[in-house]
């Protein structure tokens, strides 16, 4: 399977900013949240990038990814009608190919040799089907994911079939539609925010839009557990971390993440520690000791 | 069959009794443990005990475990007993008592089976056995339901969540914002109740459901409901309601039982028992609103509460039931649990749609979650009291456990049952409508602990007594009868066999489902209707509450009115005698074909029933306007709008008017005013005074019962007492006869209490209470005893006289009740003794309450309602110091307000009002009176023991028995010395009674000559007033005056009752033998003979012990 396609979203129109927040990438250099995203889908050999953005942010999006913008092209969403929406506003760029999918808001850390996107593309390409990263998540952040139940592929630890998706599920929902082998109690399958589709997502998104009343908001979610019932569709516990920036401290979070997995680590654990020690101290008075 | 012995290898062929338990061929399952038993000789019992011990020790199989500790419990608590061999005489140690009471049963039973091993098998001993593999047989039970609620897929995330940052709901975004300027939208749920078309026999206890899920089988009909004659039309008489407020706090509201809080904390929620609003509580922790995790967790509630709304506001919960009152025996509280978890799932986005009915998954949800909720509130229904959540007509199965079922390999069945909606299809509309218009639904008004029942199916079921298995087999057939009558629309034929089901296999299970309430009713009903009475159908537990009668719809009217009328009349004949609750009711209902289903209010109509602001608004408009929140002032502009313009709240600022105003004493009842019936009564106002000092100075109290601690207490000899129960002794025979003959004895009933423990504190008179069918009807307690006097006045071919003490609560009732029985046909000269003593409740000391409770051994109860007592006990103590300590009960109904002063006062009182007077003149030949409490049934005018005493010479001749470990309360002592009766309330310590080998059972002999001597009076003295009235106040002066607590029972709204402990003074006459010149010998009688029926679960073990039948041998039946 062919993947040479992305399409990265970035149209939430009560986000608009973060992705032109900026960090200190792990190789110590200064980048907004759009870029590491960019360099993130093109290390796994992704040729064209879309972005898909609200309607007047394309100028200052190109700004923030500098020279890539040459490769990349920007699909305004007109009107919005919700995550699914987005993707599918992408489906004359896709056209016939499979794509990687990023949301605009999250960063993500490995810990293993390899993007995160490597991962993914790769076992997609072998898999020969759509696959979704997937991250064990606590349930306490149910709230904030769309969660999937399935069952392992045999002989592997890290890749389940999807049998069903359910857009930020209730514990209650989770425990009983939701459960996968081998995770600890408590803990679900969440979206990574990353996904190899097949072009199948954009005809069962086409679908459910057409269905959806005007103006009617349309989510991936429902898409993909129409997927998992239609064909065979993967999803792949990643080792690595995801960060969504648009959560309360989320960019300061994943700020960290990033620098204590880069070049600048002992940098900043040391400016961590001086921090606190600082602040301990001035608290007992000792700060001149 | 053979099984390993797990050490050798070889096989060992099994123990008919773990064959039993093992077999998989029904024809073995089922058979019963009696038969085996019966033809055992005591050895191979204590064999069959030994292997069933170790068996139960080596299994992991919940059910074959659960079945061997009752055949243990079975063996050990009927079989044994009656085997000869048995040594009677044995002491239980106090270790293993208080190992049962703190629920440590496995170590009790190793310490009683030490102690048996050590000594030999006796009474004592297995009576202790018997109690502690019963304990353990129901906890493992319910250990086993409890694992299978929590492990529920869909509930375990409860239990994990501890933080406020961790939990995992929001509450949808629809309810969070107010429409705009206005209120906050409401959620409403209404849910039907359910009736039980068949009654199944009991076959929804959970673990009939898990252990035997084919038989588990109910019929069951979700219904819309009206009070007869009050309300309009049926309607779903459960609503819950939910919505976000501008406050964080948890607000809670229960409208019928006119209570409101306002929860701050998140250990408020988690205390059920502070108000009235427990039940709320459960359904927001089994809702996952508040997670079960967070108990303990002494996080903030407001943390938790913005987690779900946001910072700043909070969420309220009101429940209403239209009125429908407690016991209907339609689970409405169940469906009202089940109606405030599916409300607030809904709200926290834990079901699909926020409005509109459930989905079947949801459904099940909502089931499982409301058994939850029952166990964290620490009571229990069955498994199909959810059944109103689902629409119409369904067929409710227990299901086999499968692979991924939390209870596959640990019962055969699930926890939760399958649900086969009967579609109109199987049951025609029209057949939906016949059974409308044929069904009158009743509360007959009688109160219930069902409580009791279950754990007697349970207990029945698994021991397979042979009866009530085949009853259970027939009961079976019955509902599949029922269910083809059903689907063939025969009405007619459902009555008939609802009817068959109630007086054949109901009534087998469980003889106690009857009373002569009930069967009255039903006679009357049959008399006055003949053909057109198409059947009686009972619904739940018990009869007497909920029942059903089954016309032909052309009397359906005439009947409703009649049946009314009727039920008023009976009820009206039998309330001194039975505990009734509430006046009765007829319902109006129809078949709820929708089940549970939910709506949003919003905008302007975003108001709470009429019925909240009666509640709420009072407190509200007291408050200064500035001081309501912005919400709260809305509201009360859109509630004054409402009362002017819509129609539900027409009557309502009437009733806020009422409301705020207070209320003239006079208007609220009729009773006779306490004051008054106190001055009639000849109240002692200078003692109650003395009284109330002393307590409150701590002068007396429960601690001061007590002897010092440096008093020497010590068992009985053998040498002490005389072996009444083993020897035939034809000199006493002889001498007994002849004292029969000449008509010198007669019988002293004392019946001045109102047993308290008999009813938990109703107020009924327990003497006339037709506690059981005893020669082929109901009997009350005095016509047992006259029954007992009758058949010795025949046998002795001379009448007995018999007197019958009674008290100011007891004197009236049980005049009235045997004038209308004509004395029940008593041949002989029949007394009553009115009491002269009469003492005011009083509220009590906090010191005793927490004395009572913490520092006395108190039976500590399974996890979940252990946490209710105690909370329950908390505010029980705020509720004594409220009231004032010490200071006199009055809020309640004047009667329930006094008190007799005790048993001792009884015979003074026969010198002092006469009755001893005329009793000697008219049979001047008297000198022995027999006297015995009113619920010791087998005391009779035994010849033997009657000679036995005679020829002793003695004053008083006290009967005892041998101590089995539920005879609490004192004994035979050697007390510094002397021997004497001793109450248990007066031993130093608690561990003293189980040094004591005798039990009192408060029947005794008195020669009257010696007994006035003792008085310092003779015969002629009687009729000197002046002179008994001193003799007996200076006797009165040397008995120790003991503190008791004891339950009173308020009743209020519809049947619900709340239970006080109230303090009062008794003095007891066994403590006459305390005095030297009161020469007494002490007899040791059989069980049968001396045992007390203080408890009505006490009953179920009494009529299959066989000492009902002993009893009934001894009555000649008018």
């Amino acid at each position: 399977m062919q993947i040479v396609k992305s399409v990265i979203t970035a149209a939430g129109r009560d986000q608009r900013a973060l992705p032109l927040q900026r960090l200190i990438d792990r190789d110590g250099v200064e980048k907004s949240v759009l870029r590491i995203l960019v360099e993130e889908v093109l290390s796994a050999g992704i040729e064209e990038v879309a972005i898909v953005v609200a309607p007047g942010d394309e100028g200052a999006y190109a700004e923030a990814i500098g020279h890539y913008a040459r490769q990349a092209q920007f699909i305004l969403q007109e009107e919005p009608r919700g995550y699914g929406h987005a993707i599918y506003c992408a489906r004359e760029f896709v056209g016939d190919a499979s794509f990687l999918h990023l949301v605009g808001d999250h960063l993500y850390v490995s810990r293993v040799p390899g993007t995160c996107a490597q991962q993914l593309v790769a076992v997609a390409r072998s898999m020969a089907c759509p696959v979704s990263a997937v991250q064990a998540t606590r349930e306490n952040l149910l709230p904030y994911y769309g969660t999937l139940g399935g069952r392992r592929v045999p002989g592997r630890r890290d890749l389940y079939v999807v049998e069903t998706v359910i857009e930020k599920p209730t514990p209650t929902e989770a425990e009983l539609r939701l459960m996968a082998p081998g995770l600890r109690p408590g803990h679900y399958l969440c979206f990574f925010g990353m996904h190899v589709f097949t072009p199948s997502v954009m005809q069962i998104l086409g679908q459910r839009l057409a269905d959806a009343g005007a103006g009617e908001q349309v989510d991936l979610s429902g898409a993909l557990a129409e997927l998992a019932r239609r064909e065979k569709y993967l999803a792949l516990e990643e080792q690595a971390l995801r960060y969504d920036v648009g959560v309360k401290y989320g960019l300061l979070t994943a700020q960290l993440a990033l620098a204590l997995s880069g070049n600048d680590r002992e940098l900043v654990l040391t400016r961590l520690l001086e921090l606190l020690a600082q602040r301990e101290m001035g608290a007992t008075g000792d700060a001149d000791v | 069959m053979r099984m390993s012995d797990g050490q050798n290898g070889y096989e060992m062929p099994l123990h008919p009794l773990v064959q039993i338990i093992l077999s998989t061929d029904p024809g073995i399952r089922n058979r019963s443990l009696d038969a085996f038993c019966a033809a055992a000789s005591l050895d191979a019992l204590l064999m069959a005990c030994e292997v069933l011990e170790t068996f139960r020790r080596q299994r992991d199989n919940l059910y074959e475990r659960v079945r061997a500790l009752f055949f243990l419990y079975a063996i050990y608590r009927f079989h044994l007993p009656g085997k000869p061999g048995l040594r009677q005489r044995s002491l239980i140690s106090y270790e293993g008592y208080s190992h049962l009471l703190q629920r440590r049963f496995e170590e009790a039973i190793d310490l009683f089976l030490d102690a048996q091993r050590r000594e030999g098998p006796s009474l004592g001993l297995s009576s202790a056995l018997a109690a502690a593999y019963h304990r353990l047989g129901f906890q493992t039970l319910a250990d086993q339901v409890r694992h299978s609620v929590r492990s529920v897929r869909g509930n375990q995330w409860m239990f994990r969540a501890g933080h406020p940052m961790d939990h995992p709901l929001r509450v949808r975004p629809e309810l969070l914002q107010p429409a705009s300027g206005g209120l906050f939208p409401i959620l409403g749920e209404a849910t039907p109740v359910r009736m039980d078309l068949s009654h199944s026999g009991w076959s929804d206890i959970f673990f009939l459901g898990m252990d035997f899920p084919e038989g588990a089988r109910v019929l069951n009909v979700s219904i819309d409901l009206a009070i007869h004659g009050r309300d309009a039309d049926p309607r779903p008489p459960v609503e819950a309601y939910f919505r976000v407020i501008d406050e964080p706090v948890l607000r809670l509201a229960s409208v019928d039982l006119r209570a409101r809080a306002d929860v701050t904390s998140l250990a408020g929620v988690f205390d059920f028992a502070r108000d009235y609003l427990g039940l709320l509580k459960a359904a927001l922790i089994a809702a996952g609103i508040v997670p079960s995790g967070m108990e303990g967790s002494g996080e903030r509630l407001e943390d938790l509460l913005a987690t779900l709304v946001g910072p700043g506001r909070g969420i309220e919960i009101v429940s209403r039931v239209n009125g429908i009152p407690k016991g209907s025996r339609l689970a409405v509280s169940t469906s009202l649990l089940a109606c405030l978890i599916a409300v607030c799932m809904r709200a926290t986005g834990q079901t699909q749609s926020l409005v509109g009915p459930l989905q079947e998954y949801e459904r099940r949800l909502v089931a499982s979650r409301a058994i939850l909720g029952e166990w964290l509130g620490g009571s229990g229904g069955g498994w199909q009291d959810s059944g109103g959540v689902w629409p119409g007509v369904k067929l409710i199965t227990g299901e086999l456990a499968k692979s991924g079922d939390p209870e596959h390999g640990i019962s055969r069945g699930r926890l939760l049952p399958g649900h086969h909606i009967m579609g109109f299809d199987e049951v025609s509309a029209e057949t939906r409508q016949r059974l409308q218009d044929s069904l009158i639904l009743v509360h007959g008004g009688l109160a219930q602990d069902v409580g009791p029942i279950l754990e007697m199916v349970t207990e029945k079921y698994l021991l397979r007594s042979e009866a009530e298995w085949i009853g259970r087999q027939q009961a079976m057939g019955i509902l599949d009868e029922v269910a083809a009558l059903l689907r063939k629309g025969d009405v007619r034929g459902i009555g008939d066999a609802t009817t068959r089901n109630f007086f054949g296999p109901i009534s087998t299970i469980i003889p106690w489902a009857t009373n002569l309430y009930t069967e009255t009713l039903v006679d009357r009903v049959r008399a006055e209707f003949g053909d057109d009475f198409w059947g009686f159908w009972m619904l739940g537990g018990m009869s007497g509450g909920g029942m059903g009668f089954i016309f032909d719809p052309r009397c359906r009217e005439a009947a409703q009115t009649w049946l009314l009328e009727t039920m008023r009349g009976t009820k009206w004949e039998l309330e001194t005698a039975m505990p009734f609750a509430m006046e009765p009711v007829v319902y109006d209902f129809a078949i709820n074909n929708v089940g549970t289903v939910a709506s949003l209010w919003e905008g302007d109509d975003a108001l709470m029933p009429p019925g909240y602001y009666t509640l709420v608004a009072p407190a509200l408009l007291r408050r200064t306007y500035q001081t309501l929140t912005p919400q709260r002032r809305l509201e009360l502009e859109h509630f004054g709008a409402a009362c002017r313009s819509r129609s539900e709240f027409a009557g309502v600022p009437q009733v806020l008017f009422d409301n705020l105003l207070p209320r003239w004493r006079s208007e609220e009842g009729s009773a006779k005013p306490l004051a008054e019936l106190l001055v009639e009564l000849g109240f002692d106002r200078v003692q109650h005074e003395q009284i109330r000092t002393d307590l409150r100075e701590g002068r007396i109290g429960l601690a001061q019962n007590r002897l010092p601690a440096s008093t020497d207490i010590r068992d009985a000899e053998v040498s002490d007492v005389v072996a009444a129960y083993t020897c035939q002794n034809e000199a006493w025979e002889e001498a007994g006869m002849a004292a029969l003959r000449s008509g010198s004895v007669a019988v002293v009933t004392l019946a001045a209490g109102v047993g308290s423990r008999w009813t938990h504190g109703a107020g009924v008179v327990k003497a006339l209470h037709p506690f059981c069918r005893l020669g082929g009807q109901h009997r009350s307690f005095i016509e047992v005893h006259l029954a007992k006097s009758r058949r010795s006045g025949r046998l002795a071919g001379c009448p007995v006289p018999h007197v019958i003490t009674t008290s100011y609560l007891t004197h009236e009732p049980i005049r009235d009740f045997l004038r209308r029985q004509q004395n029940y046909g008593y041949p002989g000269a029949l007394y009553l003794s009115p009491g002269r003593a009469v003492g005011l409740r009083m509220i009590p000391m906090t010191r005793d309450l927490r004395f009572a409770w913490e520092e006395m051994p108190q039976q500590l109860l399974d996890e979940q309602a252990q946490k209710v007592i105690e909370s329950l006990h908390a505010a029980l103590i705020g509720w004594a110091e409220q009231m004032g300590e010490g200071s006199d009960y009055t809020d309640n109904l004047p009667q329930q307000c006094l008190h007799p002063v005790g048993h001792w006062f009884e015979i003074p009182n026969l010198l002092r009002n006469g009755v001893l007077a005329r009793l000697l003149e008219a049979h001047p030949q008297l000198t022995t009176l027999m006297m015995h409490n009113i619920d010791t049934t087998g005391a009779d005018l035994n010849p033997a023991l009657l000679g036995c005493h005679l020829l002793s010479g003695k004053t008083m001749t006290s009967e005892v028995i041998h101590r089995c470990v539920e005879d609490r309360g004192g004994g035979l002592a050697r007390v510094n010395g002397t021997l004497r009766l001793i109450e248990g309330l007066a031993l130093p310590r608690e561990e003293d009674e189980f040094k004591l080998s005798y039990y009192n059972s408060n029947t005794m002999w008195v020669d009257i000559d010696r007994l006035l001597q003792v008085f310092g009076l003779e015969r002629d003295d009687l009729r000197n007033e002046r002179r008994v009235a001193e003799a007996v106040r200076a006797m009165a002066a040397r008995m120790p005056t003991y503190i008791t607590l004891k339950d009173v029972k308020k009743r209020w709204g519809h049947g619900q009752e709340d239970i006080f402990p109230v303090a009062q003074f008794e003095k007891l006459w066994g403590d006459m033998t305390a005095l030297p010149q009161l020469a007494c010998q002490y007899v040791v009688v059989s069980q049968m003979r001396g045992q007390q029926l203080k408890e009505q679960a006490q009953l179920d073990g009494w009529l299959r012990d066989g000492s009902a039948a002993y009893v009934d041998s001894l009555c000649d039946w008018a």
